[in-house]
């Protein structure tokens, strides 16, 4: 258990990560032109996605930047991120580490990012006190206009926070971090200002989706355990947290003891999943999963011991407040819980991954006689797999329950554990950073693309006369996107978008020994 | 004392190419060894008991189950009366008859590519709609609702074309997502399989609505033929029955008589000797997806015969649910298959009529995993005699 703990917070190097090399300054100057476009751009897509899910124009109105302060804000931001993402190129270029971006280069990003804060305040009393028309347009830190500036300027103070913060936090974990973080910046500016619940929403969903990832990722990624009935330990820590925090039982347990409750059951669940099925091979633990995924939601749905409410489910989730911060008001406080403990649970998860229990798993997935051999316990190290993965999942459900405040069996079927899985399998197999990355890729497609399909053939249907194309539910397209993504990676390019090395070997074994295939599976 | 100690040693050759790679044994032998005992003292004492029942439940599995499902049986005919026993016996049979056909798709795929094919139970789905689509274009209802002679017809009509649609579609996927594959890692086509059922399931769900589609042919067989005490047995209970059966005997005929059985047979065993015995490989398996493609077909039209509805997911569900009675047979087998289908469905509806209809499902679940953890052999273990 001390091993474990040790194993959880100490981090170690990366071995031999050879990465390609890239010139620094495409990298910097791809960044700096991606962050102004999308400046200009997310204003459309914060109105598209508004339109995508019903809300109407008026309710949200979002323009580009405008006024000469405005645009100087806006180009100091971007700069202050070129700064900031410096150590993305450390991470990229290898030639770079250890000379002009070395420590000294991190305790520069800290000033920036210090300065960076000081200065984002002081520019947001300025722009509250003056608010001159011509010099900041219709910018002012009380509305969503111009979202775009602040939006840069708060989430990438925070990734510079962050990325200054890295030497004494943890070791080389970067690009993890970057990837963790960046994109959540994205979202920052809107806790600050009238953002509409529905980005909170979505911002909520995706944290909670990329958590799920994160812990499948362990038990698949890690230790190579197909595990097809994820959602059941998600509907375990939200019914967790749904027996604990609503009326039903008249039991109102805070969320942040509900999390660990959630956590613990699930992970509980997890072991003892794992305990019967530890002989069985690959796919014959991945039916097992499947049949125990399907059991559980079955559990709810029957009401078993008069627990779970049926097949409503359980309602009236008490939603946290403490002071001013009332979670039940806005879905913002669960959005920088749900960031926060990402960043926890990324970090926990590269160190582990590096730790002599993340080798292990890894030993056990390539080949579990010879990693029984050379002194690894398997069963311990299989069941921590489940165990770990588990309870990520549960304190995922935990915050989810508590989030929509209704938790019913039909959240959590068998497409929410292969949602899970396709995240994992697009972003790449054992890779935190690819299953961040599949997570936003995903969520985006299902929560932002498709409601828009839906807007996007109405109005072209209306352009074109094609009255056929306004009655396509894109939506239902969802399965099929599934599928597609599950079966296209794996036939080209099984490691993932962003593939773990070990795992690309071992998925691409063809390549690596020809003879070997020739040998074992002939045609 | 081997963790091994109550199973019985199936010899690897004995399930359909198992002994091709160390990888690919069924019971891997690393798991609850001595290592475990030796780590605390609760395990240490729950580690040997566990053990020897596990032994023992494994040995007598089989008989514990039929036992099971006689005392469900009786239990019922208690409870409710011998009349509705013996209607749920026949919605059992049935219901197994279905199962059965299922599971011989994926127990032939199994045994011969090692591969849980989880788009099957989609391709069940997927047929039945054809068969939908063929008896309306062909406008095969009024025909078969006309007379006894039109009935045949049409049924003569929408089985072949039906399983013909259906095999088609299972040799596309398997070339399409598993051919390819074949030599990956075992997670590949497995995480693939998952994809082609998603695939199925969405793009049913587009074309045929998230709803209940009835199915004419429903009405197509009517009517009682005779009643043993009570139970009266419809013409559609017999035709579905006897119609399975008959299907499983030609099926058992063409493996064993046939040369494509017989490759089927040799490919299943090893894959790489076959070859070597001029065995065109990826032509066997082609006609083994073809065959349990085919198969459930003639099960989809079964069901939306029998029960009158299809949906986009039911083969989800079946799937499962027929996959546990491949298990249950002991995968690979073929005559194994069509027991354990049966047997399910007993499962299946005593389950629910003991239980309640709500935990049917579960309680097949809860079968899969207990036969997985005390015997993944299957029922029949050593003594398997017919393979694919």
């Amino acid at each position: 258990m001390r091993e474990l703990l040790v194993s959880l917070l100490r981090s170690e190097p990366a071995q031999g990560q050879r990465t390609k090399g890239t010139s620094v300054f495409w990298i910097l100057s791809g960044t700096a032109s991606g962050l102004l476009l999308m400046g200009w751009l997310l204003p459309w897509f914060v109105n598209a996605y508004s339109a995508g899910v019903g809300y109407s124009a008026q309710d949200v109105t979002v323009s580009p930047p405008t006024g000469v302060g405005t645009v100087l804000i806006y180009i100091l931001a971007v700069t202050m991120v070129v700064l900031v993402v410096s150590p993305l190129a450390e991470v990229l270029v290898p030639r770079l580490r250890g000379r002009r971006f070395g420590r000294t280069a991190d305790r520069i990003r800290l000033i920036a990012a210090l300065a960076g804060l000081a200065l984002t305040a002081v520019i947001w009393l300025l722009v509250s006190v003056i608010q001159e028309e011509p010099l900041f347009g219709s910018m002012g830190p009380g509305t969503f206009t111009d979202s775009a500036v602040w939006l840069t300027m708060y989430g990438y103070a925070l990734a510079a926070l962050v990325y200054g913060a890295r030497p004494w936090v943890v070791g080389r974990q970067t690009l993890a971090f970057g990837v963790a973080v960046l994109p959540f910046g994205l979202f920052l500016p809107l806790m600050f200002h009238q953002a509409p619940d529905f980005l909170l929403w979505a911002a909520g969903s995706l944290a909670i989706y990329m958590l799920l990832a994160l812990g499948l990722n362990v038990v698949v990624g890690f230790a190579g355990l197909l595990d097809l009935g994820y959602a059941a330990f998600f509907a375990i820590g939200a019914y967790a947290c749904a027996s604990f925090a609503s009326p039903i039982h008249s039991i109102h347990l805070p969320l942040w003891v509900l999390i660990f409750v959630g956590a613990a059951i699930a992970s509980t669940f997890g072991a003892i999943l794992g305990a019967p099925t530890l002989r069985l091979r690959g796919d014959y633990l991945a039916i097992v999963t499947l049949g125990f995924g399907e059991i559980i939601p079955d559990l709810a749905t029957n009401n078993v011991f008069n627990l779970t409410g049926g097949p409503n489910g359980i309602s009236g989730i008490d939603q946290p407040k403490w002071g001013f911060l009332d979670f039940g008001a806005s879905p913002r406080w669960y959005y920088w819980s749900l960031l926060l403990v990402s960043i926890a649970v990324v970090v926990l998860f590269r160190n582990i991954e590096r730790s002599r229990v993340g080798r292990a798993w890894v030993a056990l997935r390539e080949d579990e006689v010879a990693a029984a051999s050379t002194g690894i316990n398997t069963t311990t190290t299989k069941l921590l797999a489940f165990a770990i993965g588990a309870s990520v999942s549960g304190l995922a459900g935990a915050f989810y329950g508590s989030l929509v405040s209704i938790v019913s069996p039909d959240d959590f079927s068998f497409s929410v554990s292969i949602a899970v899985l396709s995240i994992i399998v697009l972003g790449g197999i054992g890779n935190i950073v690819g299953v961040i990355l599949g997570s936003f890729i995903l969520t985006f497609v299902i929560f932002w693309v498709l409601p828009n399909m839906n807007q996007w053939s109405t109005t072209l249907s209306q352009t074109v006369h094609v009255p056929a194309l306004a009655n396509i539910d894109f939506t239902s397209y969802t399965y099929i996107i599934y599928g597609i993504a599950l079966i296209l990676m794996m036939l080209l390019r099984p490691g993932g978008l962003l593939p773990s090395r070990a795992r690309r070997i071992e998925l691409e074994s063809t390549v690596e020994g020809e003879s070997l295939a020739a040998v074992q599976g002939v045609a | 004392m081997s963790e091994q100690s109550g199973t019985p040693a199936a010899p690897p050759a004995s399930f359909g190419g198992a002994d091709r790679s160390g990888s690919a044994m069924l019971v891997d032998q690393s798991g609850l060894g001595s290592r475990q005992a030796r780590k605390g003292g609760v395990v240490s004492t729950v580690g040997p008991i566990f053990r020897a029942a596990n032994g023992w439940v494994s040995r007598y599995f089989a008989s514990l189950l039929v036992i099971m499902i006689v005392l469900a049986i009786a239990l019922t005919g208690v409870q409710h009366g011998a009349s509705l026993m013996g209607e749920q016996i026949k919605n059992a049979l049935v219901l197994g008859a279905i199962y059965a056909l299922v599971a011989i798709g994926y127990t032939m795929v199994y045994g011969i590519i090692e591969l849980i094919n989880f788009a099957h139970g989609d391709v069940f789905t997927a047929s039945g709609f054809y068969a939908v689509f063929i008896a309306s274009v062909l406008h095969l209802d009024s025909l078969a609702t006309g007379s006894f002679g039109g009935l045949l017809l049409a049924l003569a009509i929408v089985f072949p074309l039906s399983m013909l649609a259906a095999g088609i579609t299972g040799v596309v996927i398997e070339f399409v997502a598993y051919r390819r594959l074949r030599d990956a890692p075992r997670l590949a086509p497995l995480i693939t399989a998952i994809g082609v059922s998603f695939l199925i399931e969405g793009i049913l769900l587009v074309f045929e609505g998230p709803d209940n589609v009835t199915t004419h042919q429903a009405s197509w067989i009517n009517g009682q033929a005779f009643a043993i005490g009570g139970v009266s047995i419809g013409y559609t209970d017999l035709f579905v029955v006897g119609m399975a059966l008959l299907l499983m005997f030609a099926l058992g005929t063409f493996v064993r008589r046939t040369r494509l059985g017989k490759a089927m047979r040799s490919t299943a065993q090893d894959r790489t000797a076959a070859l070597l015995c001029g065995i065109n490989i990826n032509r066997t398996i082609s006609a083994t997806f073809f065959i349990g493609s085919a198969l459930a077909a003639a099960a989809a039209i079964i069901y939306s015969i029998n029960y009158g509805v299809l949906k986009w997911n039911i083969g989800f569900h079946l799937g499962i649910i027929a996959f546990t009675a491949a298990v249950l047979g002991g995968i690979g087998n073929i005559v194994g298959a069509g027991v354990g289908g049966f047997l399910i469905g007993m499962i299946y509806v005593f389950g629910g009529s003991i239980f309640g209809g709500e935990w049917s499902e579960s309680l097949i679940f809860a079968v899969l995993v207990l036969i997985l953890t005390f015997r993944p052999v299957g029922l029949f273990g050593v003594e398997v005699t017919t393979r694919a």
